[in-house]
């Protein structure tokens, strides 16, 4: 019933009665996208799919808000996939409850979900042209010809591809099939708009214009969307929220800055952004802060995961390469360590350097500067921040 | 130097070899063709004249007439109703998980090692027993089950050939399982399906052993009434009957390459 | 990973018509099984009691001498095509002109859709006392006396290995074509020579397809029934044959039932034989 009324009123208008007005008990979002409790664009409660023996995804528990852009993110085989095909029916849960706006749709087939999904190779019927692709979902809702014809051309118009409307999507450039995959799952209104890995069929140059253009769309029709993808940088530059998963679990839920800045648990440290990991003893501990000792440094870390550990139990600190800082070898607050290699990157160097115990880490230089001043065996002193620091239990 | 002339050698002579090996296929069908078109009525070679009066002989044989009508007959109805039952069962072998699947597919492609005259002497036993006789019921099921592994075959390496995400796709987009039948699987599977059908046909068209079994004097197939002849007559009527037969058969795979490619439906294609 | 649509939408649809068949099939089987354990009554097509005496009726000289000259003929047959199918898939597959391709292509296949009675009509049209290859040779004054090819095991397998040659290349140019040119590319770079090169790498590679062409040689064979009749005139006696004499000719239905039994299990057991045996080879493939 709902998803006739949906055809009808245009997304945007369609959402506006659930506009929320702010909400305390979620205030770790963004104001203006927090929703009532009971009208979660998609609820995942108590979900669970195994294959076979293989656990693909545990008991999960998630909540994606009316217009946000959500994005799951993890390694091959960490569940995503399977909580993507979940959510649009393709797959059904050994347990637990899927809620769509609302609505139970746990038994739901995916003809009958009103979901729209772009898949990574697009999947353009071969066999039909441009504009019949995209009026194909609307041609299976019975909708009249004319509104069709208006419809497809509206959506093209969307996506930049007026003019493109009787090619077949043979004769179309990855970029434009992209378009047209994603013409095609606007265009029915979709109550959420599922992105499977999306951009990984595009290269490099493409994939960052391609990025920005979805998001400008995204957020014109404010419509939500969830979006799975292995690449941190994808779901750093594009997401209201990540969901970090791995091995079938969800590791965190949060801003892009909350899961970059204060990761949970290590697996999420070590997958968001490059890291660095130093060896160190706990010393005091208070809470969610602790005291470590790095070689002759003391510093205050986050240690959210390291409730329990005695005093003097062993801990790993992770550090971002950009944190890092070179000074002369033998000044004050630095630990020793030799250069090993330098590698250019263009606008910064990686300097690859050898603690004096033996660990590799490495510390980006701005600037081109090192390449002259830090030769291969010079020895130097590695400046440690004060703060952004987290703390881990060793593997 | 030494390495580049034998390599040439090894290939001249490779070149050589497999020329030679087509020509012992090719072979049969040129001297039979010779044969048709000889004058005398014992076979003899060289032809000491040509003529076409053992075309016009095959073409007026009552045998021949009633057997060429049965076999398009049974060709028609065993490749027609192969296509639908392969069809519909290559989609369940690579869509579904269902039971007896294994079993079933085992039994249905069994045709291809079980001796077609054991599939014979066993419809013929059947059909005594349920008192069917040698009528054409019995010989349209023979076919069907001679040609249905070949079916299943193309249609399963067409579907294979299909990216299920687009059935998925579909179906995200409202379209029901029917829906997503008419409008994206079948058409998509349509080159497999001809193709399909084409060699059911062909393969029915031609069967034999199993047909010697199942067939009566009054349904004999073509093929069954030119194994009759063979072992009466020794003039070059066959050759005529055998001529036709190779440039119907020829004609088609010859289409079937161009449409459809001969080499993807055999599976021979270099993958790099 | 694309997951199946979930649920399983006409199923009864897709596979009771298919059921039906294999029923079929089952039923033949089944009536075959049942008329080899009941008693032959002479002068009808019904069955007496129960026994076995149709299977100890095999063990008379004419049966298993054709037994056993079944699957000699089968096997000399299923190499012999195996030596001539091998170079044929092999240019099938690596011929860069698309034209070549094709011609073979065609030309190798053709013959597989000739039924066996046209192609068996063709051969003794060939190998007759006054046939193609005697005419040819005593035009040349090589002969004064046609070679006998008919009604001998050697012209019967000449004929067969044409039969079965179509469908050897199809299976070995399936194998090949799905070996990675780039190993042979890898071997000649490492100074194996093109036949070096080609023994060491493609060869072993494609044991697997030469297994399979081997043992669906000896099956088609084992199936043959035109040839060895028209070709052997009664006096090559293969299995096929000699059903057939029996089925039809005696009518003799609980015998021909336990010979065609017989003849199963010799045809299934040869070719788990075989493929047991080739084991090895196959494992060369590395799949």
């Amino acid at each position: 019933m709902s998803s006739r009324a949906a055809d009808v009123i245009p997304a945007a208008d369609r959402r506006s009665p659930d506009r929320p007005t702010p909400d305390l008990a979620t205030s770790d979002l963004p104001a203006a996208r927090t929703a009532r409790r009971g009208a979660a664009a998609v609820l995942l409660d108590g979900v669970l799919k195994r294959f076979g023996t293989v656990t693909a995804l545990e008991e999960t528990r998630l909540r994606v808000e009316q217009g946000e852009f959500l994005t799951l993110l993890g390694p091959s085989g960490c569940g995503k996939t399977t909580l993507l095909n979940l959510m649009a029916g393709f797959l059904e849960a050994d347990a637990g409850e899927i809620l769509i706006g609302g609505e139970q749709v746990t038994a739901t087939p995916p003809y009958e979900r009103q979901i729209g999904i772009v898949f990574q190779n697009y999947a353009l019927f071969p066999h039909m042209s441009v504009a019949r692709n995209v009026g194909y979902g609307l041609r299976m809702r019975g909708v009249p010809k004319r509104e069709i014809a208006a419809r497809v051309e509206e959506t093209l118009a969307l996506v930049k591809l007026q003019g493109f409307a009787d090619r077949s999507p043979r004769q179309l450039s990855g970029g434009q099939q992209q378009r047209v995959a994603l013409a095609r799952a606007l265009v029915i209104r979709p109550r959420v708009l599922l992105l499977d890995e999306p951009f990984s069929a595009l290269d490099k140059n493409l994939r960052g214009a391609m990025q920005v253009e979805l998001k400008e769309i995204q957020r014109r029709l404010g419509v939500t969307t969830v979006f799975v993808t292995h690449d941190q940088g994808e779901a750093l530059s594009l997401s209201d929220r990540i969901v970090v998963m791995s091995a079938g679990r969800i590791r965190q839920v949060g801003t892009p800055d909350e899961v970059y800045r204060h990761p949970q648990d290590r697996f999420v440290a070590g997958f968001i952004g490059d890291v660095n990991t130093l060896p160190a003893r706990l010393e005091t501990l208070s809470g969610v802060r602790a005291t470590v000792a790095l070689g002759d440094l003391r510093r205050e870390v986050e240690a959210a995961a390291l409730r329990d550990r005695p005093p003097g139990s062993p801990v790993d600190v992770f550090v971002r390469p950009d944190h890092l800082g070179v000074r002369p070898a033998g000044e004050g607050g630095t630990l020793p360590a030799r250069v090993a290699a330098l590698v250019y990157q263009g606008s910064h160097i990686d300097l690859h350097a050898d603690l004096a115990t033996g660990e590799r880490v490495v510390v980006r230089v701005p600037g081109q500067g090192a390449l002259a001043t830090h030769a291969p065996g010079t020895a130097i002193g590695l400046a440690v921040p004060q703060g952004g620091l987290v703390a881990f239990p060793p593997e | 130097m030494g390495r580049r002339l034998s390599t040439r050698l090894l290939r001249v002579s490779g070149r050589l070899l497999v020329g030679l090996i087509l020509a012992f296929i090719v072979l049969p069908a040129v001297v039979v063709t010779i044969a048709a078109f000889n004058e005398r009525a014992i076979l003899s070679f060289p032809p000491t004249g040509y003529s076409t009066r053992w075309f016009t002989r095959a073409l007026t044989y009552r045998d021949f007439q009633t057997g060429l009508w049965n076999s398009l007959v049974v060709t028609a109805w065993s490749s027609t109703l192969a296509l639908l039952v392969g069809t519909g069962f290559a989609i369940a072998l690579k869509r579904y998980a269902f039971r007896f699947k294994g079993t079933l597919e085992g039994v249905l492609l069994s045709p291809l090692i079980v001796p077609h005259f054991t599939i014979g002497l066993g419809l013929l036993m059947l059909a005594t027993g349920i008192a069917a006789g040698q009528g054409f019921p019995v010989l349209v099921l023979t076919h069907v089950i001679v040609v249905l592994p070949f079916v299943i075959r193309s249609v399963f390496i067409s579907l294979q050939n299909i990216d299920g995400r687009l059935e998925l796709a579909a179906a995200s987009l409202g379209a029901r399982p029917g829906a997503v039948l008419a409008t994206i699987t079948l058409p998509l599977l349509a080159p497999g399906l001809v193709s399909g059908w084409l060699f059911a046909a062909i393969l029915s068209f031609n069967e034999f052993t199993a047909s010697l079994f199942v067939t009566s004097q009054a349904t004999q197939t073509l093929p069954v009434a030119m194994y009759g002849y063979v072992r009466e007559f020794a003039d070059p009527t066959l050759a005529a009957v055998s001529v036709i037969y190779i440039a119907v058969t020829a004609a088609l795979l010859t289409f079937a390459n161009m449409v459809l490619g001969l080499g993807r439906v055999l599976n021979v294609e270099q993958s790099r | 990973m694309t997951p199946a649509i979930r649920r399983r939408p006409f199923l009864p649809l897709f596979v009771v018509p298919a059921a039906l068949v294999a029923i079929a099939i089952t039923a033949g089987l089944a009536a075959i099984l049942r008329f080899s354990l009941h008693a032959y009554v002479p002068g009808s097509l019904d069955v007496g009691g129960f026994t076995l005496d149709n299977f100890a009726d095999l063990a008379r000289p004419i049966v298993l001498r054709a037994m056993r000259d079944t699957v000699l003929i089968c096997f000399e047959t299923a190499l012999a095509t195996l030596i001539l199918g091998y170079p044929v898939a092999y240019a099938l597959v690596r011929t860069r002109s698309a034209l070549l391709k094709s011609v073979i292509l065609v030309t190798a296949v053709t013959p597989l859709f000739l039924g066996e009675v046209v192609r068996t009509y063709a051969w003794t049209v060939v190998l007759g006392n006054s046939g193609f290859i005697n005419a040819t040779l005593r035009q040349f004054g090589l002969i004064d006396r046609p070679i006998q090819f008919m009604f001998t095991e050697f012209g019967v397998v000449v004929a067969l290995v044409h039969v079965t040659l179509p469908v050897m290349v199809i299976m070995l140019a399936a194998a090949l074509a799905h070996i990675d040119r780039d190993y042979e590319k890898a071997a000649q770079s490492l100074g194996a020579g093109p036949v070096r090169a080609f023994l060491t790498v493609t060869l072993p590679l494609s044991m697997p397809g030469v297994v399979a062409g081997f043992t669906t040689a000896f099956a088609w064979t084992f199936s043959a029934f035109a040839t060895p009749q028209v070709i052997g005139g009664g006096k090559v006696g293969v299995v096929s044959t000699l059903v057939y004499q029996l089925g039809l000719s005696s009518f003799n239905f609980p015998v021909a039932a336990s010979l065609s039994l017989a003849g199963l299990g010799l045809a299934l057991g040869t070719m788990w034989a075989v493929r047991r045996a080739a084991r090895p080879l196959e494992a060369m493939g590395g799949h």
